[in-house]
């Protein structure tokens, strides 16, 4: 039994493959199997490609960090935790940051912010190193070269400046002397310590013991950085978490800079819209063509029957057939997605600057996999009532199509395009968004494309009557394919818009005109000059801010240290934070919440950073004492600010009035844009504002605009599929029809039409479908466009007029000439051999 | 008599193609020798629903036909001539009444059952040709083999092709070919799996009439040769003269002519 089933089967198989052949020679697959051969290489080459430049992304943000953990503390790294999680799979190095002085030959001293690196920092990207005679010849040196050898230092430029240094020089530092071997070009982890006043000097950790400058209860901040394999990370950063609750300051690459954060979230959602979008899309047009060919096998399938084929062997017949297209069509569709991914991966190693991590073996079996929901969703309904419609059709020339129940076919396609962006995304809920959206934007569509068609109908004149007609007669038929014709050109327009406009807003998110220099550590007596100085050589600063360094004391009275032999309560207590004091408010913050002072009140208020006061608990009301050089100081929160830390500008989390903080010691800080070299702008300030201390933020800058810049062309090319997918959803629209059109077509041309005119009735039909379709997709587009810089990527949203007029013309013309093509041939045959054909 | 249906059954898969169609060609022909008719047709009516009420087609009809026997149904256009042909080639199920075919009671088979039962035992021709599109001619013949799992399907096809004079036509799609060849390709596949019965709805109303004569004479000749039997549904007289009976539908019943 079981061997007659295997061998029935087999002949069925068999049977199949030879209907195939002749299906593909027909041309009756062509569309369905490019949909799906679109569906897999697109979603083949968006997995590869969202894999391998997520990877790609996450391991140049982890430059940023230096790592892909950070877990710092005030206080030294407990005993063995560096083992314990280099047990987990983790590599690891350390670093120790403090203020110290140096002495040069000269016996000048300057104030220093010395990093002490171990053996493997940078454990992800760079240190940038020059020689000091000839400071652009830099090198790159990574986690296995980049800490300076025992015995010598590396410096930043201002140092060099300020006290004159040259190669080899020799510095004083604490009880040791440390030979400058090389000038820092750039320092990878540098972003996360904006405010260290002083210039850096780096030096390997090994020399820190002999320098006898950290005793018990030194000011120094403790790090331990760690990278691997993702799930090593997690693995060592749960075992922080759960063996250090508090103790420990941890921070990942999403957690590591803000702005290095927001561009990976936006680099990924583009990235999953594009991936969503194309799906999508191939899943509407193999919907269209998997119907179509149901429609066409309709009567062979009836006609199989009246030669003995029984139902189910009719609908297995169908089924493998599409089985194979989908076998076929899956292995073109993965091997081109994977081409398609080579070339673009080639074209990233320039732009990444280092050769993409490989991508897991994942991606075509997710588009294989896709390809079959889609398949399945669409195409089962269709090819069980195409083996099950009425045989006496062949006696009784009955026609009518295989549509059944319109409910059952809804409840599969949405089920399948649920299934299908739920493998994509991962998320169901997200994915029921989705689905619920296209759902009603397709019943939308259904319902403005049928009003629309009526309409047509009183504005046509008699010249456009055989197209108007023509769209009538297939009334369901024409509102079908104006939804498809709509969600096609709607995505296309949708890309136009994320590439044009969102991308391009999600540039300017970073203003040009950020600053790139920061300065610290300006006395009281210096503003004056300093400010003159920047007016002399033409820069233009936001101004300057007091800085107040402080520890908080107390929240509502309750003392932060209760316990001192609590460690948590300790670290909390020493973390020193930076105040400022003004009568304004700053241009780069918003009030969310309360008043701001006005100038001259004389209580002392606080307006407190929202993110800062939601993780510390603070509400509107409460009072924070400060303790600023052993003196407490109390004021009232009276309003939240929502800060734009990505602008640059000077901020800070905590604001007072000036009644609470003038006259406590404080020193000024000020931002600007300098457009010239950073070490040519800044020469001599160093000898004539001693301790001011200047920072170049504009390689930080530079790096996160080139990570946007990387990741939207990296997404428009994604989008490149999603417009393949677009264009199969116009065939496939267009092919649903070609039965009817054929017919009408030749019954025209025999009753005497002439070419011209068919040709023109066509044409018409197809422009005034794609002109309405072009409309509807142009108000969705901007609907949607509206709502995704709104509410998704948070940027803002310009109307663009050109998007309605490229719909409608570029909609009109599009289809035109796509519905021409694939019809052309009909319009050519004799109308006797087109009747012969569609009867 | 269950040898018909278990044979039937094998349609797909349980034995070669080739022994199963000898099989039940045996099996065919043992039982309309054993009651001499292959098709029954007892008090059959149909009538559908329709916006006005019952619309009754085919009222208490009654016929046989013999094994080899060719009977013609003559009526006007409307008359549910075509309807009685799908009734009696179990495409259909009537309202009433029952129909045997090659033996089986088709109202004790359902849909597929009768699929099978037709089958290699049963031919169709049509009005409009139903060949494939897509399909060459040859493959169209091939078809009801390939359906039954003949090994040897190609070359059979390729030598009922030779027969009805269009072997030189093979590679050719139904679309590249007259009305007169498609016809000739449509009977070739109808006789190619030799049936016990042949039904044919209006074979010629698509074709010219020297044409349509043309494709008669090769139906009736391979009819023959084969000994099938015959029911053709027609409104040619002259055709229906050739037939060795002749019933007249009107009115949804049947008269003898």
């Amino acid at each position: 039994m079981a061997a007659a089933m295997t061998s029935g089967m087999l002949r069925q198989g068999r049977f199949a493959l030879r209907s195939l052949g002749r299906d593909l020679r027909a041309g009756e697959l062509r569309v369905l199997a490019l949909a799906l051969i679109v569906a897999v290489a697109s979603v083949t080459a968006v997995s590869f490609f969202t894999d391998r430049i997520g990877r790609a992304v996450e391991q140049q943000a982890g430059d940023v960090l230096a790592a892909d953990l950070l877990a710092s503390s005030g206080l030294p790294l407990p005993e063995g935790i560096e083992q314990a999680v280099a047990k987990r799979g983790v590599d690891t190095a350390l670093h120790t940051r403090f203020a110290s002085v140096v002495i040069d030959s000269d016996g000048e001293s300057q104030l220093v912010a010395i990093k002490a690196v171990t053996e493997g920092y940078p454990l992800r990207g760079s240190v940038r190193i020059a020689p000091l005679d000839d400071p652009t010849a830099t090198v790159s040196l990574g986690s296995q070269n980049g800490q300076p050898e025992p015995g010598t230092v590396w410096v930043d430029g201002p140092l060099v400046d300020g006290l004159a240094l040259s190669q080899d020089e020799v510095l004083e530092l604490g009880a040791i002397t440390l030979r400058v071997a090389g000038v820092i070009d750039y320092e990878p982890d540098r972003g996360q310590n904006f405010f260290e006043f002083a210039p850096r000097v780096m030096m390997n950790a090994a020399d820190l013991d002999a320098a006898e400058l950290l005793g018990p209860g030194s000011r120094a901040s403790f790090a331990l950085l760690m990278a691997g394999d993702p799930a090593a990370v997690t693995d060592a950063r749960d075992y922080l978490e759960e063996q250090y609750p508090g103790e420990l300051r941890l921070q990942g690459v999403r957690d590591g800079s803000p702005q290095m954060q927001r561009a990976l979230d936006r680099a990924q959602r583009f990235l999953g819209l594009a991936s969503v979008v194309t799906v999508l899309l191939a899943g509407a047009a193999i919907a269209l063509a998997v119907r179509h060919f149901a429609r066409a096998q309709a009567d062979a399938g009836a006609v199989m029957r009246t030669l003995g084929a029984s139902r189910n062997e009719v609908i297995v017949w169908l089924a493998a057939r599409l089985t194979l297209i989908a076998l076929v069509a899956s292995c073109v569709g993965a091997l081109l997605g994977w081409f398609a991914q080579r070339v673009l991966a080639g074209m990233l190693v320039s732009w990444f600057g280092f050769e993409l991590p490989a991508a897991g073996l994942s991606a075509p079996v997710i588009g294989t996999v896709t390809a079959f929901i889609a398949l399945a969703g669409f195409g089962l309904l269709p090819v069980i009532r195409a083996g099950r419609v009425n045989v006496m059709r062949v006696l009784q020339n009955d026609y009518a199509g295989v549509d059944g129940s319109a409910a059952i076919s809804a409840i599969l396609g949405i089920g399948a395009t649920f299934l299908v962006v739920w493998l994509l995304s991962g998320d169901p809920l997200l994915s029921l968004i989705v689905v619920a959206g296209v759902v009603i934007m397709l019943l939308v569509f259904a319902l403005f494309g049928r009003l629309m068609i009526r309409g047509v109908r009183y504005l046509a004149g008699s010249r456009y009557r055989l197209a108007v007609a023509g769209l009538e007669r297939r009334a369901a038929s024409s509102v079908v394919q104006l939804a498809a014709f709509a969600m096609g050109i709607m995505a296309l327009l949708l890309i136009a818009i994320v590439r044009v406009d969102i991308l391009a807003a999600w540039e300017q998110d970073l203003p040009p005109d950020a600053p790139n220099v920061f300065v610290l550590n300006i006395q009281p007596d210096q503003t004056e000059g300093f400010a003159a100085r920047l007016d002399a050589q033409g820069i233009d600063n936001k101004g300057l801010f007091p800085m107040v360094r402080a520890r908080l004391a107390a929240h509502e009275g309750v003392p932060v240290l209760e316990d001192p032999d609590d460690e948590q309560q300790q670290r909390r207590a020493r973390r020193e934070y930076n105040l400022s004091f003004t009568d304004t408010l700053p241009l780069s913050n918003t009030l969310d919440e309360g008043e701001f002072w006005e100038p001259g009140d004389p209580e002392p208020q606080l307006s407190v950073d929202r993110s800062w006061a939601q993780e510390r608990g603070f509400s509107l009301g409460d009072s924070l004492t400060f303790r600023i050089a052993g003196v407490d100081v109390t004021g009232i929160i009276t309003s939240f600010r929502l800060v734009d830390w990505e602008s640059f500008d000077v901020n800070f989390f905590a604001l007072a009035n000036p009644a609470m903080l003038e006259g406590f010691p404080a020193t000024y800080v000020t931002s600007f844009r300098i457009e010239e070299d950073f070490t040519t702008a800044t020469t001599g300030w160093a000898r004539e504002f001693p301790g001011v201390a200047t920072l170049d933020i504009g390689s930080i800058i530079t790096r996160v605009k080139i990570l946007m810049d990387r990741a939207s062309s990296a997404v428009e090319y994604v989008f490149l599929f999603t417009l393949a997918a677009g264009f199969c959803v116009l065939l496939a629209a267009v092919q649903s029809s070609q039965r009817e059109r054929i017919k009408e077509s030749a019954l025209l041309r025999a009753l005497g039409a002439s070419h011209a005119q068919v040709r023109r009735a066509v044409l018409s039909e197809f422009a005034i479908l794609g002109g309405l379709a072009g409309a509807l997709a142009a108000l969705f587009a901007t609907a949607i466009a509206f709502s995704l810089s709104r509410f998704v990527f948070e940027l803002p949203f310009q109307l663009n007029i050109g998007l309605w007029v490229i719909g409608v013309v570029g909609g009109a013309v599009g289809i035109s000439l796509v519905g021409y093509l694939a019809t052309r041939k009909v319009l050519h045959t004799p109308p006797m051999i087109a009747l012969k054909a569609s009867a | 008599m269950s040898t018909r249906a278990d044979a039937a059954d094998t349609l797909i898969g349980t034995t070669d193609g080739a022994a199963l169609a000898a099989e039940k060609s045996a099996a065919s022909h043992a039982a309309s020798h054993a009651s001499g008719d292959v098709l029954a047709v007892r008090d059959v009516g149909k009538s559908v629903s329709g916006p006005e009420g019952n619309l009754v087609i085919l009222s208490s009809l009654n016929m046989q036909v013999a094994a080899g026997e060719a009977l013609a149904i003559v009526g006007p256009s409307g008359s549910g001539k075509s309807t009685l042909l799908g009734l009696l080639a179990g495409l259909d199920t009537p309202t009433s009444g029952e129909v045997e075919l090659l033996g089986q009671p088709l109202s004790t088979l359902d849909e597929d059952h009768r699929a099978r039962l037709r089958a290699g035992d049963v031919g169709f021709v049509f009005q409009n040709f139903q060949l494939l599109p897509g399909l060459t001619a040859l493959e169209n013949v091939m078809l009801p083999l390939e359906l039954a799992g003949a090994a040897d399907a190609a070359s059979r096809a390729r030598e009922m092709l030779a027969e009805v004079g269009l072997d030189h036509r093979a590679g050719h799609q139904p679309l590249q070919l007259s009305g007169g060849e498609q016809q000739r390709v449509a009977l070739a596949r109808a006789f190619v799996s030799r049936p016990a019965i042949l039904f044919a709805d209006e074979p010629t109303g698509n074709l010219d009439g020297e044409t349509g004569r043309r494709v008669i004479d090769l139906m009736f000749s391979l009819r023959e040769s084969r000994g099938s039997a015959l029911v053709l549904v027609t409104h040619d007289e002259r055709l229906a003269a050739r037939c060795d009976r002749r019933l007249v539908m009107g009115d949804g019943k049947l008269t003898a002519g």
